[in-house]
């Protein structure tokens, strides 16, 4: 912000006397000391300092999973910290109160500031002073013509380099620059564009993941998605019904060389629809080429394995068949973990926690890994667990992680599994067949309303800054008289606004053709003078004045 | 990435509140916030609540029920499902999956009331989302489920409401009156007294 708002604002910050502070002066006040421009930057500090916390903690809107590992970790303090909205930062009522004030307090420092220069834009300049020695810039010189023709030639002048003009007996005032007014105004004004983004964005967008195994699809709907964040006013009813089905996922990565293992490229092949029953559409998926539907944008953010098991119980029937999602524990190799969960196996509830590796290998030591991420040589290690998943309760669980503390290890030799082997269960708890693998893919949906409006508003701030600070409001004025030696054309200049510098230079450069054109002393420039001082200013005089004499 | 259960927020519940217009009555429970994962381990209200551990319900009033949309899908037994063909029925949809804790909870309350209130003309109804068959099955098998689930992988049937009342978590459960309209959603496990009530009031209700 620049000391333009400062100043304006800064009117309204005396107190009103303390003979008449009734309510109306007190509800006055308050407004002034809101819309000030010290608090708004208090409150835009304090917006960043509140964020800090929603960075610290673990979100709910990220991360549930951690936030549930904080509850376990920290008994006390986490219920202390959900009071205090600790684990939802950004949807605290303190945060939305910081937010909203400051979005009153630009909105009523800029509004009526708006309102302000479209007035004054359409106002002419002030009149010249009469003492133009007293402005910063000021200049003086014996004209050649009369006075009159002197001050047609200022004025023509003047015009022909587009200043915004008022006339008067003997003088002429000139103003320029009212872009720079304008860019300050754009600037505030994009910038409170920017919050009523973020707030449209926050009120009727809307986050969600989903894990998305190839050969599988699923419909933008809650109760499909697995993360899912809405918007504050967002609705079921308001996501947009698409549904997607990946129908193949390939990735592909460096074989050779130093990059050996580093991925090349991701596809995941989609058919979708827009609507239930309408036109089925196709995209090929890549990282950072989203898919569009319905102002909806899907990204692919990861992907895994899904090795494809069958367990069948200790009464011969299948019990599970299906891909169950891995989780990638490191890059290199994509070694992958993951829990199969059969809590309907009969004599006994079935539990597996191991790991997927892709190109397995395993030391004479015993110990095994993934040594490229590709599936060359897909293993998986399971060990088994009977007993009570604690499912039945109601307590909501990761399909990510067993609980094992009400279950007993099923004893059998752990040992890799190649596509088509078996691990046949002991006491005639059933057999788990490894049957292959499937790859999926994870998406971030993300609708955010707000997205454009705030690109927009991001650059006309950038553009209005700019604008700020190359162009500086600028007046000039020309004050024209007889004495008994002839015509005495007066110059004054005054810039409001300089950050960029240089009003010296162009008040210099003005004189010089003034000079040239006007003066009697033709093609000869005197230095423009930027001093106050007035004993400087009267030797400047002289010299401007011998000089001609000279001539 | 990680799929966890799905439950709504406490954000969510409020927002669903909001929603609700008039002539809908808005059962918003105290144990709401047993929604998160955080704080699930709250049992919620176990007391003579219209239902029990679920994060929300409502109950629509005869002449603001919505229509119920055209459902129609394959049972995990391959026959097919009308919606349609239950008119003159009550019926509770469920939506439900094998891997979902508070579903696993529900069942065996949803299985006895369903065969309860066969003989007053209410079909239950399952919707089985995210899971396989093999599974599901099982299921069915483990709480004696005996009636039948649409077998619901692209969650087309969950889509079908989009318009009318989503169900917003799993579980979720609709309850459609004999007209064919939508009278109640619950939203999270349901209690047996709740559910019953909410039953009896849509079968003595005019239509």
């Amino acid at each position: 912000m620049t000391a333009g708002v400062a100043d304006v604002a800064g009117k309204g910050m005396t107190r009103p006397g303390k003979a008449k502070f009734g309510p109306v002066a007190w509800l006055r006040w308050i407004w002034r000391q809101l819309t000030s421009m010290r608090t708004a930057l208090v409150l835009l500090f304090l917006l960043a300092l509140a964020s800090i916390p929603g960075s610290v903690l673990p979100q709910e809107g990220i991360d549930p999973a951690a936030v549930a590992q904080y509850y376990t970790a920290h008994p006390a303090l986490a219920p202390v910290l959900a009071k205090l909205s600790g684990f939802d930062v950004f949807g605290a009522p303190w945060f939305a109160a910081i937010y909203i004030l400051l979005f009153t307090s630009l909105a009523g420092c800029v509004l009526p500031r708006a309102y302000r220069l479209a007035k004054s834009s359409r106002q002419p300049p002030p009149k010249a002073p009469r003492h133009l020695g007293r402005l910063p810039q000021s200049t003086d010189f014996p004209a050649a013509g009369p006075a009159d023709e002197a001050l047609a030639a200022a004025t023509r002048m003047l015009r022909a380099r587009r200043f915004r003009l008022r006339t008067g007996d003997g003088w002429v005032s000139a103003e320029k620059g009212y872009l720079h007014e304008v860019g300050n105004l754009l600037f505030h004004l994009a910038l409170l564009g920017l919050l009523a983004s973020i707030a449209l964005g926050g009120l009727f967008g809307y986050k969600a993941n989903k894990l998305l195994v190839a050969g599988e699809g699923f419909a933008n709907t809650p109760t499909a998605l697995d993360v899912f964040h809405p918007g504050r006013l967002v609705t079921a009813s308001d996501l947009q019904p698409f549904s997607i089905t990946m129908t193949k996922f390939t990735a592909s990565y460096i074989t050779s060389g130093s990059q050996r293992g580093q991925p090349a490229n991701f596809n995941a092949s989609l058919s979708y629809t827009a609507q239930p029953g309408g036109p089925v559409g196709h995209y090929d998926l890549q990282v950072n080429h989203p898919l569009n539907v319905d102002g909806v944008q899907v990204f692919l953010i990861g992907h895994g394995y899904a090795p494809t098991f069958k367990v069948t119980d200790g009464t011969g029937r299948v019990v599970l068949d299906q891909p169950v999602p891995f989780i990638p524990v490191e890059e290199a190799g994509l070694s992958s973990d993951g829990v199969i969960k059969v809590p309907d196996a009969k004599p006994q509830a079935l539990g597996f926690s191991g790991e997927f590796l892709p190109t397995a290998y395993e030391t004479i030591t015993g110990s095994v890994g993934s040594e490229f991420p590709a599936a060359n040589l897909p293993r998986v290690v399971l060990v088994g667990y009977e007993g009570n998943l604690q499912l039945n309760n109601g307590q909501p669980q990761s399909v990510y992680s067993l609980n094992t503390s009400q279950m007993r290890r099923i004893d059998y030799p752990i040992k890799m599994l190649a596509p088509g082997q078996s691990i046949v269960l002991p006491h005639g708890l059933g057999k788990l067949t490894f049957t292959g693998y499937r790859q999926w893919a994870s998406l971030a949906i993300t609708y955010d309303p707000g997205q454009l409006p705030a690109l927009f508003s991001a650059l006309a701030a950038l553009a209005g800054l700019i604008l700020s600070f190359l162009v500086r409001r600028r007046r000039i004025f020309v004050r024209v008289s007889e004495n008994g030696n002839g015509t005495v054309v007066q110059l004054g200049g005054l810039t409001r606004s300089d950050a960029a510098g240089g009003f010296e230079v162009e008040f210099a450069e003005l004189t010089g053709e003034f000079k040239r054109r006007l003066g009697s002393a033709a093609g000869s420039s005197a230095p423009a003078k930027s001093a106050v001082d007035e004993t400087s200013k009267d030797g400047a005089d002289e010299v401007a004045l011998a000089q001609s004499k000279g001539e | 990435m990680i799929r966890l259960p799905r439950f709504v927020r406490p954000g969510r519940v409020a927002a669903v509140a909001m929603a609700a217009a008039a002539g809908v009555v808005t059962l918003t429970l105290a144990g709401c916030d047993g929604g998160s994962i955080a704080n699930s381990s709250d049992p919620g209200n176990s007391g003579n609540s219209f239902v029990g551990a679920s994060y929300s319900s409502k109950f629509f009033q005869v002449g603001s029920r919505p229509l119920a949309p055209a459902v129609t899908g394959t049972l995990l037994t391959g026959q097919s499902f009308s919606l349609r063909a239950q008119r003159g029925h009550v019926v509770v949809l469920n939506f439900w999956g094998s891997w979902c804790a508070p579903c696993r909870q529900e069942a065996p309350i949803l299985g006895t009331l369903a065969t309860d209130l066969r003989g007053k003309g209410v079909r239950f109804f399952g919707d089985n989302v995210l899971d396989s068959p093999d599974s599901a099955e099982a299921f069915e098998r483990t709480f004696n489920i005996g009636y039948p689930s649409i077998n619901d992988q692209g969650e087309q049937v969950a889509l079908a409401f989009h318009d009318t009342v989503p169900p917003s978590a799993i579980p979720s459960t609709l309850v459609i009156d004999r007209a064919g309209r939508i009278a109640a959603l619950v939203v999270g496990a349901v209690s047996f007294n709740g559910l019953k009530a909410l039953i009896d009031s849509v079968l003595t209700g005019k239509s």
